[in-house]
């Protein structure tokens, strides 16, 4: 069905020696790491650390400029088909990105049936199905503009996963709501953690990093300065970057 | 004299018609991504039919359409030696004309439309053609309704010019009733109130469509049928994907 189903590396997708640059200014410096198959990840660190960016590269939102990423074993970066890998690595963004002149059901149905060419019922079927996994279902005649930013955040994860990405990334998708909105968002990505979806969750929102993540990553300035076990990086950071940084979220 | 109002909305309507779709078309065009990986080939070629596109542009904007006109039909008589008759000239020659303003229209109509979007639709796996076509020329279509609607209206007033080719259009036939009965005054005045009720019956007619695609400004919550609907009839549209992914196929 895929050129991508042949897995040879150990993670579902390997980042080796990633380097991002803009112009003269070198974001992202020789990253390093693996995501294996089902792991949650959450990424932390400092406002302009990277995140985003290299959130963007794995999604080929950005060309990084050096470096390798594997997806089950192969480079991305020679691949020519690029729409397909994206429909297999699927991203949220902070800014929610729906489409406006579209439904929360229409912006559920477009990508399954124009990129994975399914009939329109089978597309509306399995779309009402995610937005009733994410409790928007009384909200499917809804265009993004009528909904608030936890329905709309809601709206794009259904999105997102009628596409059956075999990973998702979320970049900061709480950071842009109002508080009594977030649990509502991270009650689903939770569940879709215990279902064992492979994630990559950039956020500032620590206790849920701890108590959902497999691994944590805490980046500063370009680098992967520290990565580890919920347990190691919360209750037991090695480096004094991760324990300084960490130290500003005490609330937790 | 009817009759004479009736060419030159003929004229007038056909003209923009054409003229936007010549304007979607170009700034279509003129809007595709390069990408670094892109063939030489490609880009060359994108190259210089861009710059054809502006050249067009630059001209048919910057020169008055009763120049235009008498430059296109004398210079179609004389160096091909072909007579386009009066209904082909005046289709031509506003199409043409419409068709350079809309180009920079519809530009700034995709432009219009967010970048997160784009993103939004790359995110599922869209190609760029595919994202043009399901979500941003919509959102762009109706962002610029309104210029297309002065489109319109400028073109049911500069028909006129037309006359100077020989065509028989409302200014053209009024000036021949004037000139036969003498009645310079009573015929212009009734010429005026026929722009004017052309004009006005336009801008009624542009707004109400306009508001037929804002669609609804409430949506109605989903009936506790569907829902039923939802929960009822799906348990898991896609079993098997759900299965090789150890996802639960229960969701509530
Ligand atoms: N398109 C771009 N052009 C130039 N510089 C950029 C671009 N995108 C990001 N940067 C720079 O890269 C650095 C890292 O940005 P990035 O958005 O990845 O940070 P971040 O860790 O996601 O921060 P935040 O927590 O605020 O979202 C910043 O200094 C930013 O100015
Ligand atoms: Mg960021």
């Amino acid at each position: 069905m895929s050129n991508y189903d042949s897995n040879s590396g150990n993670g579902i997708i390997e980042i080796k020696h990633l380097g991002k640059v803009f112009g003269k200014h070198e974001v992202l410096k020789d990253i390093n790491f693996s995501i294996k198959e089902g792991d949650v990840t959450c990424i932390i660190g400092a406002s302009g650390s990277g995140k985003s960016t290299m959130l963007r590269c794995i999604n080929l939102l950005e060309t990084p400029t050096s470096g390798e990423i594997l997806f089950k074993g192969k480079d991305i970066l020679k691949e020519k088909n690029v729409a397909a890998y994206r429909a297999k690595v699927g991203m949220c963004f902070q800014s929610f990105n729906l489409f406006s002149n579209m439904t929360a059901l229409k912006n559920c149905m477009v990508g399954p049936m124009k990129v994975l060419k399914k009939s329109k019922e089978e597309a509306e079927k399995e779309a009402l199905f995610y937005l009733d996994k994410v409790g928007m279902s009384p909200y499917i005649k809804a265009k993004p503009k009528q909904l608030s930013g936890g329905q709309q955040q809601r709206v794009a994860i259904a999105r997102a996963l009628a596409m059956h990405p075999d990973v998702l990334l979320f970049d900061e998708p709480t950071s842009a709501l109002d508080p009594q909105m977030v649990g509502d968002v991270l009650e689903v990505m939770k569940k879709l953690a215990s279902e064992g979806l492979t994630m990559i969750i950039v956020t500032h929102e620590m206790a849920f990093a701890r108590d959902v993540s497999d691994r944590v990553v805490y980046m500063q300035d370009g680098i992967i300065w520290e990565e580890g076990t919920p347990e190691e990086i919360f209750g037991n950071p090695t480096k004094p970057e991760t324990r300084d940084f960490l130290s500003r979220f005490r609330n937790m | 004299m009817a009759k004479g109002a009736g060419t030159t909305l003929v004229i007038a309507i056909v003209g923009t018609v054409i003229g936007c779709i010549i304007g979607f078309i170009v700034g279509l065009i003129q809007t595709i991504p390069v990408n670094q990986n892109d063939s030489v080939g490609k880009k060359i070629l994108l190259k210089i039919v861009n710059i054809i596109l502006k050249i067009y542009v630059e001209v048919f904007r910057g020169t008055p359409m009763m120049v235009q006109a008498m430059f296109l039909y004398y210079g179609a008589m004389i160096l091909f030696n072909i007579n386009m008759g009066m209904w082909t000239a005046a289709f031509f020659i506003v199409s043409i004309n419409t068709g350079a303003y809309m180009a920079e229209t519809v530009r700034g109509g995709i432009f219009s439309v967010p970048l997160s979007q784009t993103e939004g639709a790359k995110a599922i796996g869209m190609t760029h053609f595919q994202t043009m076509v399901n979500v941003i020329l919509p959102q762009a279509l109706r962002n610029i309704m309104p210029q297309i609607g002065n489109n319109l209206i400028i073109n049911i007033k500069d028909t006129c010019v037309l006359s100077c080719i020989g065509c028989v259009e409302l200014f053209f036939t009024s000036k021949s009733v004037a000139g036969t009965y003498y009645t310079y005054f009573e015929t212009f005045t009734i010429t005026m109130a026929m722009y004017l009720i052309m004009t006005l019956f336009f801008s009624w007619l542009l707004r109400f469509v306009e508001k037929k695609m804002d669609g609804p400004a409430e949506y109605d919550l989903a009936t506790t049928d569907t829902l039923a609907y939802t929960s009822g009839t799906l348990t898991s549209p896609a079993k098997e994907h759900v299965d090789d992914r150890g996802l639960s196929d229960r969701h509530e």
